[in-house]
């Protein structure tokens, strides 16, 4: 009798879920709930790296510090480009008269405390849950590209499924014909991009970039780069397999990118980008005048 | 599984039913992060159907259900289908088990492992995981390892079980 009863439970939980979004909240209770057990699975691997690095030679630690200090020079000289490019788009569209702006976007920093590597899954767990106002369908990305989107949430952490997931679908173009596709996970660090015609001037290295259609994921962030292209017999359709440019496996700091302006969007480790290349933009046209 | 025990009832072990159901989804979660080690049994169905075939006085579907559904939220899966393949797996067992419990330890551990087998095809048709030349090998050996794992396993479980008062 029992048995049947958590037959009968199991399916009606599945259907459920599958179905209807009705046990997003008890998926976030039990996520909560697991949260300090995946706490616990990393402890070993925490104890693992901390004896590591107290083992690390200095000239390691001073290389590592000469080449974050390098990248950060590039990345200021960078973002001067950046700010001159924003001013001459802004010059170009009153000349137009459009009204296209660039779109603010404010992210937050948060650590990777748990991962999956599993075929069934692929997935993060990030530090920063409702409290820190994260909320569904909002874009990870890591210095080098996009990395997946928050699928679930709990008070303290949230879970962001992987570009590389089978689940997961993400619209995108390619970056230097503007042809559109769709990306879709396919396990083990790779993606498929599907609907690109037999026809299309598309070849391997190219880089493909979220198109933003849809509204889930910003416009412009890399996302993968064309490895293989296929022909399938009859088929209309190209075969072709990316790899994902961001370090899905390697970042350990991430930014949630939240694409709405947000008056409680507060915490002090947020970073405001819009607002910094203001302040720098503001900074720079106050020299600039006589 | 020695006649030493039957006496205990479960209610007696009950800390260190609910401590292996921890131990359990620790060492799940740990098989979550590092691919190498799919060849690991999940350790939380091991536990329930350990203390199902140790104990007659209950049934464990309420424990084998809860698991499931952890697991489900654990993996990023359907809520419900571990939890389903977990009470189907304890079901078999629970049919089986008064003749189980008089089977010694390596003859337990084949039929753990046919247990498993069995899991494991429902977990293929279930959910269809992605496999390619590193983790098909592990996946499906698993089995082999519930096998190898079940001796120490119960060997331990046992000795605690004893020595509760």
């Amino acid at each position: 009798m029992q048995f049947i009863i958590a037959f009968l439970l199991s399916i009606v939980l599945m259907a459920a879920d599958h179905y209807g979004q009705i046990l997003g909240s008890l998926r976030s209770v039990l996520l909560t709930t697991l949260t300090p057990i995946e706490r616990a699975a990393t402890f070993p691997q925490q104890i693992y790296n901390l004896i590591t690095t107290d083992f690390s030679s200095i000239n390691t630690l001073e290389r590592e510090n000469q080449q974050l200090k390098t990248e950060m020079l590039l990345l200021k000289a960078k973002q001067q480009q950046v700010i001159n490019l924003e001013l001459q788009v802004q010059r170009l569209e009153s000349l137009l008269g459009t009204t296209g702006k660039i779109t603010n976007q404010n992210v937050q920093i948060a650590t990777v405390t748990f991962y999956s590597s599993n075929p069934l899954s692929q997935f993060l767990t990030l530090n920063k849950g409702n409290l820190d106002n994260v909320k569904k369908q909002q874009t990870v990305i890591d210095s080098q590209g996009i990395m997946g989107q928050i699928i679930q949430t709990t008070p303290t952490t949230s879970r962001v499924l992987l570009i590389t997931d089978p689940e997961h679908q993400i619209p995108v173009r390619v970056q230097r014909t503007g042809q559109r596709g769709i990306l879709s996970g396919t396990g083990h660090d790779n993606t498929q991009l599907g609907f690109i015609p037999v026809n299309s001037a598309i070849r391997e290295g190219d880089i493909l970039e979220s198109s933003g259609l849809g509204g889930i994921f910003p416009a412009g962030y890399p996302v993968a780069i064309i490895t293989q292209i296929e022909t399938q017999g009859d088929n209309p359709y190209f075969r072709i397999t990316a790899t994902p440019i961001a370090k899905l496996n390697q970042s350990h700091k991430v930014l949630i990118i939240n694409q709405q302006e947000d008056e409680n969007w507060n915490n002090d480790f947020d970073f405001d980008l819009d607002f910094n290349l203001k302040s720098q933009k503001d900074a720079s046209s106050k020299g600039k005048e006589p | 599984m020695t006649e030493s025990f039957v006496n205990i009832r479960s209610s007696q072990v009950r800390w260190l039913i609910l401590l292996t159901y921890l131990l359990g989804l620790i060492i799940d979660s740990m098989v979550l992060l590092n691919s190498s080690l799919q060849i690991l049994p999940p350790m939380t169905l091991l536990a329930v159907l350990y203390w199902s075939g140790h104990f007659l006085d209950r049934t464990y579907f309420i424990g084998a259900f809860s698991l499931g559904v952890l697991t489900d939220a654990l993996y990023q899966t359907t809520l419900g289908a571990h939890a389903l393949l977990y009470c189907v797996i304890l079901f078999m067992m629970i049919r089986n088990r008064l003749q189980f419990r008089t089977y010694p330890s390596w003859q337990q551990a084949f039929i753990i492992g046919l247990y498993l087998l069995i899991y494991q095809a429902l977990n293929t048709l279930f959910f269809n995981p992605v496999l390619d030349d590193g983790t098909f090998v592990p996946y499906w050996s698993m089995p082999a390892a519930g096998i190898l794992i079940w001796p120490v396993l119960s060997g331990i479980l046992n000795k605690l079980t004893q020595n509760t008062p």
